[in-house]
């Protein structure tokens, strides 16, 4: 158990690949004393820093799975959820952030905010998470911090304020000056563990001065009592540290630090920041719904003595069993408790409970009220909310955009067949955009997920880690039908082939729906269909909306009102009912103009500003629809809206118009209707697909 | 959308001699602070995209995310205030006839708006009819800028809205009229018009119509929340 709730952090750390997360971690940890070496990222021992636990992570020098890991510093608790700085794999983002109260952004000195620091920053507005940040890489020829700091303000719309300044830069990186108190932090011993303290070197004096005059006048907006020290003089620290705090809280403020991890300059400060500056799970309002009473929000209250509410986040397999990481909001968890799954209501025993470290685990036997511990042995899915049998709580639900791209894959033996289902089963519950099914059609395993990247890693993680042998099919975007417009329906359905027969009178029509969401309306008057079949004729319905009669794709929501209909005493049930309901979808779909819609990505690319135009072309041939183009120096960010079904290969076009000096992200944005001159011929070319296999 | 002209802010410019400002002209709409310029700028270009012209949108200061969301915001005003039916069409006008170009951290020069403008009408065929340009810094800019400017108006046959700080304590006036900190390129810009809160109301004042004398009653009273003006 941790001593106080205010004392504790729950933190994460995001940021552009390359500029720093894992080493800066794999510092923390050490200075924490959690770890006991420092390793380099892909370093020359082997060993790769602790937080990429996987392998493939390490070979790629990207974080990809969310762990999240335990230190102590200066009397706080601090838990750090690594979140994945790759943007295919936003659900692990959005999953991990729905658990921080705050974060370190992490930037690179030369690099500065690209266009991935924008996607991460976004999500993070969305999860109202306060943050600081911390412009790493000093060191490195090119470091320009108040550039990185403009950029924060410009591009991110952040009220960034520097707390330190550098002392030298590049090769001559070697220190801080903390504004706060005016001292110069120098960092010495092997690893940077030795801090020493002197004055602000002779040259720096009028910088650091003028820096914190901007600092105090940024700052003292969140405070009074700072505003009346400022006026007479008597500014002392813990004022400053307070206003800070209350800013960074409101998200009003971003508070700047800059250091090396590499050279280990510059980590202990962000450290102390975070013990000052970050919410403790106190500052923080969450809301569960109560399942009990019409989804009606409530605030949970951090309180240990309360009933208990937990969020599950991180479901893993291990080789001792499933791990899922928890997130306790309200109340207390021991060893022997039964806590109760709110989505199946199944009850669970609560056995080993873990606090994970990056290398090692330490068995607890119980924790309270915003703190973060792992169990084993629990079934459970990510998102998965855990409450004791008196509450029927469930956090709101976390956004899980649905999958916009296929695969099909087929195992190349025996062995792997099974080793592939064995890890379709585990990426499912670690990802719910991860989805699996099997085509009834071709009998084929399909995969589907949030971009070709997203389903290239767990290709190759079913490869290294379950020893499946997979062949994969072309990638292939999920196209959705949809109805334009009003058509009417009015269908019998009769059948007498001895025995009794089947009878059903349908009548309506079916209408797009304005939010894409299906909605069966009920006008029958007078018991002319008897309510007990229309349960059948809704779901009569809804079965047709899995594969449309257009394309074969799923149609996205429409308005189904059925006004008239027709029933027999004897001849009529419930199966009549529904393949009356089908036939009638049948007849009426296609005088609905049905229409094929696609996924439309938002993409952002940023390039030297000399390719502006080649770029904008690359999009424009994309059928793309530029939205903007920001300049900044020699930087241009060009944001835009593409089909994904144009996006396949980018990347390689990309960087032979730009010698490989550009780079972009995409996320998914919308459903769009595919224009006529396109739809004729994917039409065509889908039809041939299903024909040929 | 017959209905925005009647609500439109550009009423103003109908009591103008040419009825609007005209293609290689410069046009400014000036206000003191937190009067609601770039309100009043987008309403501007509002009424130029639903008149079927494409615009770019020149901001200086604000990223393109946040420029978005003005526009939004003020469509949505509009759709509340004029019952507006046809507003998926409209807003497909809006998303597809507007493009926004960011010059951040003060990286702008006419140079580089030039070459973009021609990236736009070469590389993807869009040709705009407009520019609204907020943002530009009227004390501090040279006016080497305002004629750049005008050449670009000229040569890509556009007509440029800017919007202009003045303040409340610099009260100069030129010769003929015109307030700081425009009174020294009054000779660039073919209209200007001022927007200015009173007791009555927020009210729109032309200031300049090409080279014709203003009318005493050309100004238009504007609602203080949506900025459309009241009939
Ligand atoms: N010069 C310099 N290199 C750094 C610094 N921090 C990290 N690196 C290097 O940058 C590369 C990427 O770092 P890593 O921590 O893996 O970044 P991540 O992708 O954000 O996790 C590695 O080669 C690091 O050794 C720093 O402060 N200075």
């Amino acid at each position: 158990m941790f001593d106080k709730i205010q004392n504790l952090r729950n933190i994460g750390i995001s940021a552009h690949i390359d500029s720093g997360k894992t080493t800066l971690t794999e510092r923390i940890l050490y200075y924490t004393k959690k770890i006991f070496a420092v390793h380099e990222v892909k370093g020359k021992d082997g060993v790769g820093a602790t937080m990429d636990s996987m392998e493939l992570e390490k070979e790629r020098g990207i974080t990809i799975s969310s762990a999240a890991t335990y230190c102590i510093w200066k009397g706080h608790n601090i838990n750090i959820i690594d979140t994945p700085g790759h943007v295919d794999f936003t659900i692990e983002v959005e999953r991990s952030l729905r658990v921080l109260d705050g974060s370190i952004l992490v930037l690179c000195a030369v690099g500065g905010v690209q266009s991935q620091s924008i996607t991460v920053d976004r999500q993070m507005n969305r999860y109202r998470v306060p943050r600081i940040a911390f412009i790493n890489k000093c060191d490195r020829s090119g470091a320009d911090p108040k550039k990185v700091l403009e950029q924060l303000r410009q591009r991110l719309n952040h009220n960034a304020v520097l707390m330190q300044i550098p002392i030298g830069l590049e090769g001559d990186f070697i220190g801080v000056v903390d504004l706060v108190a005016m001292k110069a932090v120098y960092f010495e011993g092997p690893y940077g563990e030795d801090i020493k303290v002197g004055e602000v070197p002779s040259h720096l004096i009028d910088e650091a001065s003028a820096r914190r005059e901007e600092l105090l006048d940024v700052v003292s907006m969140f405070s009074d009592e700072l505003t009346e020290a400022i006026l007479e003089g008597e500014v002392s620290e813990e004022l400053i540290h307070e206003a800070v705090r209350r800013g960074t809280l409101q998200r009003e403020l971003t508070p700047v630090f800059v250091g090396s991890a590499y050279k280990n300059i510059g980590v202990q400060p962000v450290l102390d920041a975070v013990n000052r500056y970050l919410p403790s799970p106190m500052d923080v309002e969450n809301i569960a719904l109560d399942m009990n009473n019409d989804e009606k929000e409530v605030i949970l209250s951090s309180d240990p003595d309360d009933l208990l509410v937990a969020l599950a986040f991180k479901p893993e397999v291990t080789p001792y069993g499933q791990l899922t990481y928890l997130r306790i909001y309200q109340g207390s968890i021991k060893k022997g408790d039964d806590i109760i799954n709110t989505r199946n209501r199944k009850k669970v025993k609560v056995g080993r409970l873990v606090r994970m470290h990056a290398d090692e685990m330490e068995e607890i036997s119980g924790t309270g009220a915003g703190d973060i511990v792992a169990l084993f042995g629990v079934d459970c899915f990510s998102g998965d909310t855990f409450t004791n049998s008196q509450l029927s709580y469930t956090m709101t639900s976390m956004f899980v955009p649905e999958p916009v791209i296929s695969l099909s894959i087929s195992p190349k033996d025996n062995k792997s067949d099974t080793n592939m289902a064995k890890a379709i089963n585990r990426f499912v519950r670690e990802d719910p955009t991860f989805r699996s099914h099997v085509d009834q059609e071709s009998g084929e395993t399909i995969i589907s997920g949030m971009g070709e990247l997203h389903l290239d890693i767990y290709v190759e993680r079913m490869r290294r880690e379950f020893n499946a042998e997979v062949d994969t099919g072309m990638p292939q975007v999920a196209y959705r039908e949809a109805v334009s417009r009003r058509a009417e329906f009015d269908y019998t359905h009769k059948k007498q082939t001895g025995g009794a027969g089947q009878y059903g009178r349908v009548a309506g029509y079916m209408e797009p729906s304005e939010d894409g969401v299906y909605e069966f309306i009920n006008e029958i008057k007078r018991g002319l269909i008897p309510t007990e079949y229309l349960p059948s004729v809704d779901k009569g319905f809804q079965s047709c909306l899995q594969k449309g009669q257009l394309i074969g794709f799923p149609v996205l929501g429409m308005k189904v009102t059925v006004n008239d209909g027709k029933a027999h005493s004897v001849d009529s049930s419930e199966m009549a009912f529904t393949h009356t309901a089908i036939g009638a979808f049948k007849q009426a779909y296609k005088k609905s103009k049905p229409i094929i819609l696609e996924p439309i990505m938002k993409v952002s690319i940023e390039c030297p500003s000399e390719f502006q135009g080649n770029v904008m072309s690359s999009v424009n041939q994309r059928r793309g629809m530029i939205i903007s183009a920001a300049e900044d120096g020699v930087f241009t960010t060009v944001d835009a809206e593409v089909p994904l079904s144009e996006m396949f290969g980018y990347a390689t076009t990309l960087r032979s118009l730009t010698q490989g000096k550009a780079e972009f992200t995409m996320e998914f944005s919308k459903y769009s209707k595919v224009p006529e001159s396109v739809a004729e011929e994917l039409k065509k070319r889908l039809l041939e697909r299903s024909k040929g296999g | 959308m017959n209905d925005f002209i009647k609500v439109s802010p550009l009423k103003i410019l109908y009591k103008s001699s040419y009825k609007g400002l005209g293609r290689g002209n410069l046009g400014v709409l000036m206000a003191r602070a937190g009067v609601g310029k770039t309100a009043c700028l987008i309403h501007i270009a509002l009424d130029k995209l639903f008149h079927k012209e494409k615009l770019v949108h020149v901001s200086l200061e604000d990223v393109p995310e946040k420029v978005t969301s003005y526009y939004n915001v003020i469509f949505s005003d509009l759709v509340k205030a004029l019952d507006m039916e046809d507003e998926y069409e409209n807003r497909l006008l809006l998303d597809r006839n507007r493009m926004i170009l960011a010059y951040l951290n003060q990286s702008f020069e006419v140079r580089r708006l030039r070459e973009n403008l021609k990236n736009l009408i070469e590389k993807i065929e869009f040709i705009p009819d407009s520019l609204i340009v907020d943002g530009l810094d009227f004390e501090e800019a040279d006016r080497e800028i305002f004629e750049g400017f005008k050449e670009i108006a000229a040569e890509f046959q556009v007509e440029v809205w800017f919007s202009a700080l003045s303040h409340r304590h610099i009260t100069d006036v030129n010769e003929r009229g015109i307030p700081y900190p425009c009174s020294h390129l009054d000779d660039l810009l073919s209209v200007i018009i001022q927007l200015q809160p009173t007791q009555e109301g927020v009210f729109l004042t032309l200031l300049k119509d090409h080279d014709s004398e203003v009318t005493p009653d050309a100004s238009v009273r504007l609602d203080p929340n949506t900025f459309l003006a009241t009939t």
